[in-house]
């Protein structure tokens, strides 16, 4: 064993150490295999053109590699202790001063794989960072204005700040938290200074603060029912801005529902405003048709209304965008026609206008899994008018949820034109139900093992009467990898991803590019896909709402440390002919890499024209199969498919299984150096006063590192032990997914003409 | 297991009494009515009160759900004449009359137990009702004889409405009908006293008025009118001087104890008042600090610097967030209700805090929209799901009526019908429902359409009414709970301000100007309407300003009178001549032990010197024994009496010798442990418990038996005296525990 290997092993020890920090890891996880999740940077972002040491926690973080951001702006490197060893899961994060301000995320690769993304902010402000507790009055963190503290909140407990003040001077007090992917639900007070609250924002705002005198003032933040821990962290900010001047607000990460917006091509060119007072008949506001408008639900209980003239057959279609821009609004409208004139006119309904549904059943957070969490709908509009008859029209849009609230940051973007069919998608890992009760949703990162299969759901809002099929594709895959993209058939919204890694892929990772791309009036056109993923790892959507979220980027990668614990493909790597009505059977070849819990596992089939295709069984203890597809009861058109087939199944899996033995080298090593330490000081006896002063002198240190090696003994021991169990074979299920396979249906006709 | 009111309960005792008069009318000799009965009986007019001044249609009788009594179904109080006449004259094959030989009716040998009627003799033969049906059923029973008046008003004549003490007073009920005829019905009347401790009334209208001065009414009603009697019961003394009155609550207040002469107390000194206003403003005992900086200013209007200051704290928006978020039915049922549950409260806390204006707050509540978290009001619609429920809450707790009887049937004592009950239920017709993300929480919607609400009696769609006011028509489009927010901040809406400033007078005077504070109508006057009519009118002009509302009462001299009595005022209970004294509520409580005894109680969620007072939702009853104890309400009812203040042994238990209570007074870093190693003389240690306790220094006399306790020697179980450590402990443990038993400490006075 060269020198150079028992100077790595502490740097892993030290990884291994701080990964166990985290109970989460140690807590055995009956569902789905480990995946890297980074879970907190502190501090949780930095300003432009500064370097900020930042450190990092996550779940499954070993063996570590790059820090990488979404930005190319922004750079980490290891921090090293003075011996030049690595300081474990810290890092030097130099933001280009360039680099545009607002929300990036971080990623880390580990041995499995790139990690979850967590939000990384970067702005303008002075940054610092809560490091002593300050959860007293008498303890009160000092602030500067114009200065963003990045804090962590103490369960049960309220931070306190304090920041001196000058009568007249308009301060913003923000705090960012669910935006940036905290679990804080932040409540911000400002109190005089004695702790005696002025002010408080429990809804996410913040507040707009002008002191009446001059002096210190208190700045209290908390979470709405006093949750605490790593994961609620937040970003304090005290900002003086002039009395006319807008107040800022924190970026923060976006909806899923908000992929759908912008439609493609879009842009302010035509965009008019609402002009107010348009509430009543009398003051309704005239527009010609196609109209771009921008708006607001302001004051409480607004009603805009419009009104136009229109002909006989004219279909227009009508979008709005309020919720998808982050707002809490509920926008509705209806469309009437309006027969007679001043007091005379009557109106009658034409059509109501409401919410964009989810193309899919959404999760009802019942018994069992029963849908996604994500919901790809939304409670904007995206509707048709059929003018019935000529005349004047008149549109009320609404904010359902506005009743009785008075706020102008509440707007809105309407547009009504003609037909521009069109789609947007949006991918997320696949969940499914892995065993009773299972509501799990947690954040999948593309980190594929070796032979991997991995699943992701795609989901298309069509536009103005778009239902052609979409095809769905990714490019800039890491080598090893590809990529399958399941199509979206016609009239349909679903389809599926899949991502297939080589059971002899290398390490490896991109940042992929996911595109939709369909025909549309004879054009081919691409569209730039979203993903979405939970910002937690939510075991039990019953016991915590997850947070699902759109990603800044999409990078996929493959850790090159583990394969797949069981993987399945065709016996042949070809496309598979049948002809339309017979019966097609594809041997099956398993690669069971450890023992499963269970004879056998049942497989449902992916792929459009293919989903109805009974489910069968798969014995897990054979090494192949048939699966056979009656296509005289699944009647596929004659064309070219790809499916796959899916299934869970429960593997014996050992989590790295090689810390045991870097365990082991450690402790050999421990235990030479405690021997070493423990041998007697073969020295002369001493004479002098002298070389008895350094004989004693030498005992005690001996003494010393032999207690110390004594200790490292010990540690290495637990750290063996704790290695050991972890490596011990656990039962997990997970989705296990078949390597996509080619069909090619051929018509019936065709073969009775050769 | 607790027991609230019900709708029905209040009068359960008045139906009591209306058997015992029914009866004592029988056996009476008739009045008058006779000579005014018109020859053509009418059964609207005539047989209906007879039956139902006999109780026949009452809720235990003939008129119970479901059936009524064997078969024979009347409506309540008949207030459904036609269906009683069916029930009488058609149902049954017509076996209830026999028009040949009238007397051998089987509803005249039921009513004189001729023949065996589980309700005993309710007609004797010989009185005036007997007769009267007697004759109606031989002029051949018809609903209404030709030109058949109806009944326009009832009214009650009394020679005088000033009677004192142990004087009787005949009260007369005349009807007048739309012919413009006029009738003596007081024997068909019935009649009813708001408090049998001042008088007490008979059957047939004499009024008898005991030993207690005030404002008694008696009430009456025929058919389905009523009208009220209020009586002046004056005491009679000399009021003497007056305090200066500091605005118009004193010139009313004082006005009424002059007119039936009760001499008030004196105005309370200022530990007194500064002890008091802390408690009823902000929840919380002063601190030791606070009650001696404010005893030695000399600053001339340092109680009405205390109050705003006070009312500037955030212990104000905290103690009355505690009283609403109650009301408001915040219950935690599921551990998932947590969120919801703290952001009402706080959304409650914070607008008080901020002194947002009363009809916002409400408009903000009914008309509540959007998510939980976003708009905390939704979180009502959370716990009150039916529209049923809503409106019966809105008008009990914001209008102060009670509508729960009018769902089933006219309400007895009222004038609202179900058509009113349905018209306002009509309100809430159109609220929409989507799940959120959180099980068991909907989003709040409006959902487009015309409201209406059906009548269930009647199948008749209603369109939304405000208590008999039409608001209007309400488009699809509008959400037609705004226009009942609209209609209840209309300067002249007869309850919405009302029912408010009573409700807060009874939080600082412990009685309600009308009692119930939440049953507000024409048969319950107030005790001084002239003073509910003026608060009311100051709320209106201030914008529904709670804290100018709260400022007016408590700057009040009647409010800083002594709750010591004089010579005269002792009897009195309604009329403000001193405070009541009442026992601290069960959070006020617990934050004074903790006070008291320097150590506090954590709740869980919660950070450390979270005070009880504070508690978002009713979640902490199930681990504070001190909170059941002393009766915090499990937030499941709009009415403030769901809270316990009565006394029980358990509390005295509790408080004398509970290992809570024990662990509070050995605390490691509490009081007495405190107190034992400071160093300072032991009078300025008595003193600081006096002033934490009592906002006040102990007088000499305290001072001497307390400085004689802290030097006995207590002894052990075997007898041993104590080591000079322990027993100073435990000597001031037992004087904080004497203190803490004392009425001065549990009485906010």
């Amino acid at each position: 064993m060269s020198d150079n290997h028992w100077t790595v092993v502490p740097r892993l020890l030290l990884l291994l150490l701080a990964a166990a920090a985290w109970p989460s890891v140690l807590a055995a996880q009956s569902v789905c295999l480990p995946a890297p999740r980074l879970l907190t940077t502190m501090p949780m972002g930095g300003k432009a053109g500064t370097t900020v040491d930042v450190t990092i926690t996550g779940e499954h973080l070993e063996d570590l590699d790059e820090l990488r951001f979404s930005h190319p702006k922004i750079q980490a490197t290891q921090k090293l202790a003075a011996d030049g060893t690595p300081l474990a899961n810290q890092y030097a994060v130099t933001i280009a001063p360039d680099c545009p301000e607002g929300i990036h995320e971080a990623r880390i690769m580990t041995r499995l794989g790139i990690s979850s993304s967590r939000v990384f902010s970067v702005g303008a402000l002075k940054e610092t960072s809560s490091t002593t507790p300050n959860t007293q009055l008498e303890t009160a963190m000092p602030l500067e204005v114009n200065s963003v503290c990045n804090g962590k909140m103490t369960s049960k407990a309220v931070d306190f700040y304090t920041v001196a003040a000058k009568q007249g001077e308009r301060l913003i007090i923000s705090c960012a938290a669910q935006g940036i992917d905290s679990k804080l639900k932040p409540v911000l007070i400002v109190a005089d200074e004695q702790g005696n609250d002025l002010r408080v924002e429990r809804r996410g705002g913040a507040i707009d603060f002008m002191p009446e005198a001059d002096g210190q003032y208190v700045i209290k933040v908390h979470d709405l029912t006093f949750s605490g821990g790593p994961y609620h962290f937040y970003r304090l900010a005290v900002q003086q801005i002039p009395a006319e001047a807008v107040a800022p607000q924190f970026a923060a990460t976006r909806n899923v529902n908000a992929f759908s917006w912008p439609p493609a091509n879009w842009n302010d060119d035509q965009i008019a405003s609402e002009q107010e007072p348009n509430n009543t008949a009398e003051q309704v506001q005239q527009i010609t048709l196609p109209c771009d408008i921008s708006g607001s639900f302001y004051p409480a209980a607004d009603v805009d209304a419009f009104e136009f003239t229109a002909k006989k057959g004219d279909v227009w279609w009508v979008e709005v965008a309020s919720e998808r821009l982050g707002l809490p609004t509920d926008p509705s409208i209806v469309v009437q026609r309006v027969q007679g004139t001043g007091d005379e006119a009557a109106l009658v309904d034409v059509v109501e206008l409401t919410d964009i549904p989810s193309p899919i059943k959404v999760s009802s957070n019942g018994y069992s899994y029963d849908g996604p969490c994500y919901n790809a709908g939304s409670a904007d509009i995206n509707g048709k008018v059929d003018i019935p008859e000529d005349g004047v029209y008149r549109l009320q849009l609404t904010d359902l949820f506005g009743g009785t609230r008075n706020d102008p940051r509440n707007v809105y973007r309407l547009i009504i034109r003609q037909a521009q069919p069109d789609f947007a998608v949006v991918g997320w890992a696949l969940h499914m139900n892995l065993r009773n009760g299972d509501r799990n949703a947690l954040s999948k990162p593309i980190a594929l093992r070796g032979g991997a299969t991995m699943a992701m759901e795609v989901i298309a809002i069509r536009r103005d009467g778009f239902a052609g099929p979409i095809e769905l594709a990714v490019d800039n895959l890491p080598p090893g990898v590809s990529a399958s993209g399941l199509t979206i058939p016609a009239g349909k919204s679903r389809g599926i991803l899949l991502f297939t890694a080589e059971e002899n892929a290398p390490r490896g990772l991109t940042s992929a590019n996911f595109v939709g791309k369909a025909e549309i009036n004879g054009v081919a056109v691409t569209r730039n896909g979203s993903m979405a993923s939970m910002a937690w790892p939510v075991t039990n959507a019953w016991s915590e709402i997850p947070s699902p979220r759109l990603l800044a980027d999409f990078p996929v990668s493959v850790g090159g440390a583990e394969v797949a614990p069981l993987s399945i493909a065709a016996a042949q790597d070809q496309v598979w002919e049948v002809t339309a009505g017979q019966t097609l059977t594809i041997p099956l070849v398993h690669t069971r890499r450890c023992e499963f819990s269970g004879p056998s596992m049942s497989l449902k089939t992916f792929g459009h024209g293919f989903e109805g295709n009974a489910a069968f069984d798969l014995k897990l203890t054979e090494d192949s199969s048939e699966a056979t597809l009656d296509l005289a009861k699944l009647k596929p058109a004659p064309g070219t498919y790809t499916i796959a087939f899916y299934g869970s199944a429960v593997a014996k899996y050992s989590e790295h299984p090689n810390a045991v033995a870097v365990a082991e080298v450690a402790l050999q090593l421990a235990q030479k150096e405690a021997a070493e330490a423990a041998k007697p000081l073969t020295t002369d006896e001493p004479t002098t006063d002298e070389e008895k002063q350094a004989a004693e002198a030498a005992a005690k240190e001996a003494a010393a590192r032999q207690k110390a090696a004594t200790a490292a003994v010990a540690a290495a021991e637990k750290e063996l032990q704790a290695a050991t169990k972890k490596g011990a074979p656990k039962d997990i299920v997970d989705i296990v997914v078949s390597k996509p396979i080619e069909i090619r249906v051929v018509p019936a006709v065709e073969v009775t003409q050769k | 297991m607790m027991v609230l009111p019900t709708r029905h309960s209040i009068w359960g005792k008045w139906r009591c009494g209306v058997l015992g008069a029914a009866f004592a009318l029988l056996i009476s000799p008739m009045v008058s009515a006779a000579e005014t009965t018109p020859e053509k009986v009418s059964f609207v007019n005539d047989v209906v009160p007879v039956l139902t001044k006999a109780g026949c249609n009452m809720g235990t009788c003939h008129a119970k759900a479901g059936g009524g009594q064997n078969g024979f179904q009347l409506s309540l109080l008949g207030f459904e004449a036609a269906e009683d006449y069916e029930s009488i004259v058609r149902e049954s094959r017509g076996r209830r009359l026999f028009p040949p030989v009238p007397k051998e009716s089987l509803l005249l040998l039921k009513a004189a137990a001729e023949t065996p009627h589980g309700g005993g003799v309710r007609l004797p033969k010989d009185s005036e009702g007997y007769e009267l049906i007697r004759r109606w059923i031989s002029q051949g029973a018809a609903y209404r004889p030709e030109a058949d008046p109806d009944l326009q008003s009832i009214e009650v004549q009394s020679d005088r409405s000033l009677i004192n003490m142990g004087q009787q007073q005949q009260l007369k009920a005349i009807a007048t009908f739309s012919d413009g005829s006029q009738r003596d019905v007081t024997s068909f009347a019935l009649f009813e006293s708001n408090s049998e401790a001042m008088a007490e009334v008979s059957a047939d209208g004499l009024v008898k008025i005991h030993d207690i001065p005030g404002r008694v009414a008696i009430m009456l009603r025929y058919q389905d009118k009523s009208a009220v009697f209020t009586a002046a019961v004056p005491l009679g003394a000399s009021v003497g001087d007056l305090p200066a009155p500091k605005n118009f609550v004193d010139e009313l207040v004082f006005a009424n104890l002059t007119e039936i002469g009760i001499p008030p107390s004196p105005v309370c000194d200022d530990a007194t008042f500064m002890r008091r206003i802390s408690l009823d403003l902000a929840g919380r005992l002063p601190t030791a600090e606070e009650a001696k900086a404010f005893l030695a200013s000399t600053e001339p209007n340092k109680r009405d610097q205390l109050i705003d200051r006070l009312l500037r704290s955030p212990g104000y928006a905290d103690f009355f967030a505690n009283k609403w978020t109650s009301l408001l039915k915040n219950r935690r049922d599921d551990a998932s209700d947590i969120t919801s549950n703290f952001a009402f409260h706080a959304w409650i806390r914070d607008s008080l805090l901020e002194n947002l204006p009363y009809d916002q707050m409400v408009r903000q509540l009914l008309a509540a929209t959007g998510t939980v978290v976003a708009n905390p009001p939704v979180a009502w619609y959370k716990r009150v799901k039916e529209p049923k429920e809503q409106l019966e809450d809105v008008a009990q707790l914001f209008l102060g009526v009670r509508l729960q009887c009018a769902q089933c049937h006219h309400h007895p004592f009222e004038r609202w019908s179900q058509d009113d009950y349905y018209s306002l239920s009509a309100f809430f017709s159109q609220i929409g429902r989507k799940p959120s993300d959180t099980r068991g929480e909907d989003l709040i919607f409006h959902k487009r359409g015309i409201a209406a609400a059906t009548n269930v009696k009647t199948g008749v769609a209603l369109k939304p009414a405000a208590l008999g006011d039409d608001v209007g028509a309400i488009p699809a489009d509008r959400d037609p709970r705004l226009r009942l927010a609209d209609w209840l901040a209309k300067p002249d809406n007869p309850f919405f301000a009302k029912a408010l400033v009573n409700r807060y007078w009874k939080h600082f005077f412990k009685r309600g100007l009308i009692e119930p504070e939440d049953d507000i109508r024409d048969t319950n006057p107030p005790s001084n309407p002239e003073l509910l009519a003026a608060l009311e009118a100051h709320f209106i002009e201030s914008g529904y300003d709670l804290k100018a509302l709260v400022r007016v009462i408590t700057q009040s001299k009647a409010y800083q009178l002594s709750a010591l009595p004089n010579e005269y005022n002792l009897v009195d209970e309604q009329n403000y001549s001193r405070y009541y004294p009442r026992r601290m509520q069960a959070e006020v409580m617990l934050d004074a032990v903790n006070d008291l005894t320097a150590s506090p109680t954590n709740f869980a969620n919660l950070p450390p010197g979270t005070r009880a007072v504070g508690l978002p939702d009713n979640s902490y009853n199930n681990s504070s024994l001190f909170l059941r104890v002393f009766g915090r309400p499990d937030n499941s009812s709009v009415c403030e009496c769901e809270r316990v203040q009565s006394s029980s042994l358990a509390q005295s238990l509790h408080l004398i010798n509970s290992a809570e209570i024990k662990t509070k007074l050995s605390a490691a870093q509490g009081r007495a442990a405190t107190l034992v190693s400071a160093d300072v003389p032991p009078e300025e240690k008595i003193r600081e418990i006096y002033l934490v306790a009592f906002s006040r220094e102990p007088d000499p006399n305290e001072m001497e038996i307390a400085l004689d306790y802290l030097q006995q020697i207590p002894t052990d179980a075997a007898g041993n005296p104590l080591g000079a450590d322990q027993a100073a402990r435990q000597n001031f443990q037992d004087l904080i525990w004497a203190i803490m038993n004392s009425k001065e400490f549990l009485f906010n006075h």
